[in-house]
């Protein structure tokens, strides 16, 4: 009994090793003899669309600089991440990137990094010992991009619902700068704040709205819908559109393609505010050629402002 | 022993001399067994119409709360028959979920018919519940355990079927019908929902594949021993809870027009808090079909009511959860002698 255990347990180990095996990305390439600067990106969300564009736009940007980017991803694995590092480290590379993921949970890989004195830049990443500079969006900017552009759309005046999530600390920050925003219109009321439940917002935030319809029942009792995200935003625009109330305006935040979408058919949804990746990946490729030409950056957070959607520009 | 149930009854004989408990005759506790939820209910329904009377008892914020909870009672109203036996099934929500991209992706982008795009969605809520029965009855799991790991797998494939993204380009106009459209001015969800109700309630109350479920419930060991064929039942009753949960999870993809990895995951928690709300009503404490769609409008007033009320979102959660702790409470205090 003992034996087959033990061997079956080897087996698992083989199987779980091979997998891994099969799994784990392919060796960053070796310094070629022209001393080409290198770059080792590393991410644990290439699945992840967003990461994956600002990935590719980043890449774009440093081979046109004539650098030679590898990218790695670990698939949401943080200790193959931290192996990743390593290994840049161990290839000597010139700079490490970070695209997304949180830098706290990769300490043993930014300390051989620093150790080795290689400069570490995040994309969207966060700020921890060893990360020289993080590029991300200002979520404050977003948030008051976005109510000031649903204020001027309701004319500075009527009832404005907020549709939030306050335990993720970049819709929170979002919200909290609306919510000034609005304050500073004296004829806005922000007469509700929702929580929104994740997963499930679109739902979620369809069936309150429909529900805040049912409360608020005479055409312009309810001026504009500013949801954190664009999730909620598309599930107010269901709900109003269903109940033909369409003099509501409503405004997301991300600009993500289903929200393009929908903002083209010139309805309820009339913008979105996108974090703007292109630059993101720009900026990060210029403070890392700055840093080659011994220039390091001024600080170790760079915000980069969001980029107004609307129907002209959505398609 | 003999001394130990005597101090062990001393609080029962305090708590039945208290003048609360002088009502407590049987004909009083098997009344307030039987109708306490559903009274809890019409409470509920009385007091949101005297908060906003203008607002809460319209025909069109009844018709609105009746389509909000048209999905939801879908999957709580075949999780029951999971439940009755005694198991259950956590992995409702992922394959609500994985059913609901895997219509839209077929339809949108691999230009099957809405139809046939719609029933292969649905032999994967089949599917998916027959690898839940499968580990359960004949694999011997604990349904918890089981549907655990697949509710993870299930959620997993749905994630990675739409590299985590939404499905809402090229979805054809014509599946819009299912989740937004109605037959003579009644939503067509509301329409499946009633259909589903009235088979399932058929299936559980009316036939011997029913009462065997129960006898499965009530006594596993002695309904083996009786010739019903456990394991089998077992399996049919995950794999009708599969096909229920994604039926809604498609309805909720027409609904939205947009498919979500992750939309149906909600369904899992709420289907099984209506089913545990209405188990406590009518009958003894046991999960029935009935008791679960009173049980899904319980939730879907208590939401529709408390968000018409403007009350905060998180303690509109506490309340949702104190009610059901309060009563299953009341249900199984009144069930003691």
């Amino acid at each position: 009994m003992d034996m087959i255990r033990r061997r079956s347990s080897y087996l698992t180990l083989g199987v779980v090793a091979a997998l891994l095996a099969a799994c784990a990305a392919p060796p960053v390439a070796t310094t070629p003899a022209a001393r080409k600067k290198t770059i080792a990106v590393v991410t644990p969300y290439m699945a992840n669309e967003t990461t994956k564009y600002v990935i590719d736009q980043f890449k774009k940007q440093a081979e046109a600089k004539g650098w030679q980017v590898t990218v790695t991803d670990t698939a949401a694995d943080f200790n193959l991440l931290v192996t990743r590092i390593k290994d840049a480290v161990t290839q000597k590379v010139d700079a490490i990137v970070l695209g997304m993921g949180d830098p706290a949970q990769m300490t043993q890989g930014l300390e051989a990094a620093s150790q080795a004195n290689i400069p570490v830049f995040g994309i969207d990443a966060g700020n921890a010992p060893g990360v020289l500079v993080n590029v991300t969006s200002d979520n404050t900017a977003l948030g008051k991009l976005s109510a000031e552009t649903l204020a001027k759309a309701i004319n500075g005046q009527g009832n404005v619902i907020m549709f939030t999530h306050d335990p993720h600390p970049g819709v929170r920050a979002r919200a909290a700068a609306a919510a000034e925003t609005f304050a500073a219109y004296p004829n806005i009321k922000v007469i509700e704040k929702k929580h929104i439940e994740v997963p499930g917002p679109v739902d979620n935030a369809r069936k309150i709205t429909e529900d805040l319809l049912t409360a608020y029942p005479e055409s312009g009792s309810i001026a504009g819908i500013w949801a954190g995200w664009d999730e909620p935003a598309l599930g107010a625009v269901q709900a109003a559109l269903a109940a033909n109330r369409t003099e509501i305006k409503v405004m997301g935040i991300d600009g993500t393609a289903f929200a393009k979408a929908e903002i083209a058919k010139k309805g309820p949804f009339i913008a979105s505010v996108a974090q703007d990746f292109d630059a993101m990946a720009a900026k990060t490729a210029e403070l890392i050629e700055a840093y080659f030409n011994g220039k390091k950056p001024e600080s170790d957070l760079i915000l980069i402002p969001g980029r107004l959607i609307t129907a002209e520009n959505a398609q | 022993m003999e001394k130990y149930p005597v101090s062990e009854q001393q609080p029962l004989q305090r708590m039945t001399s208290s003048p609360l408990i002088k009502l407590n005759r049987p004909h009083d506790l098997a009344w307030a067994r039987k109708w306490g939820t559903l009274i809890g209910f019409v409470a509920l329904v009385v007091l949101f119409s005297l908060l906003r009377p203008d607002v809460f008892p319209t025909v069109r914020n009844w018709s609105n709360i009746i389509e909000q909870v048209a999905t939801l009672a879908i999957v709580a109203a075949t999780v029951t028959i999971v439940m009755v036996t005694g198991d259950f099934d956590l992995s409702v929500g992922a394959l609500a979920s994985l059913a609901g991209v895997v219509a839209a992706d077929l339809m949108a982008n691999q230009g099957v018919p809405v139809a046939l795009a719609i029933l292969a969605a649905l032999l994967v809520g089949v599917a998916g519940g027959a690898i839940n029965g499968l580990l359960v009855a004949y694999g011997g799991l604990s349904a918890f355990v089981a549907t655990l790991a697949t509710m993870t797998a299930y959620g997993g494939a749905a994630l990675l079927y739409t590299n985590g993204a939404t499905i809402f380009s090229r979805i054809p106009e014509s599946f819009r019908w299912l989740g937004q459209g109605d037959v003579a001015g009644i939503p067509t969800p509301v329409i499946v929902m009633l259909i589903v109700v009235f088979l399932a309630w058929l299936l559980m109350e009316q036939t011997v594949f029913g009462r065997r479920l129960y006898a499965i419930g009530g006594n596993a060991e002695a309904s083996y021993l009786v010739g019903i064929s456990v394991q089998r039942l077992r399996l049919i009753a995950f794999m009708l809870s599969g096909l229920g949960a994604a039926l809604s999870g498609v309805i909720l993809t027409s609904r939205l027009f947009s498919a979500h990895p992750q939309a149906g995951n909600p369904f899992m928690l709420n289907a099984a808090a209506a089913v545990f709300l209405g188990a406590t009503a009518f009958r003894e404490g046991e999960p029935h079909v009935l008791g679960t769609l009173l049980g899904v409008l319980i939730m879907g007033v208590l939401g529709n009511g408390l968000n018409i009320l403007g009350v905060n979102s998180y303690i509109q959660s506490i309340l949702t959860g104190a009610i059901i702790v309060l009563a299953v409470l009341i249900s199984s205090l009144s069930r003691r002698r």
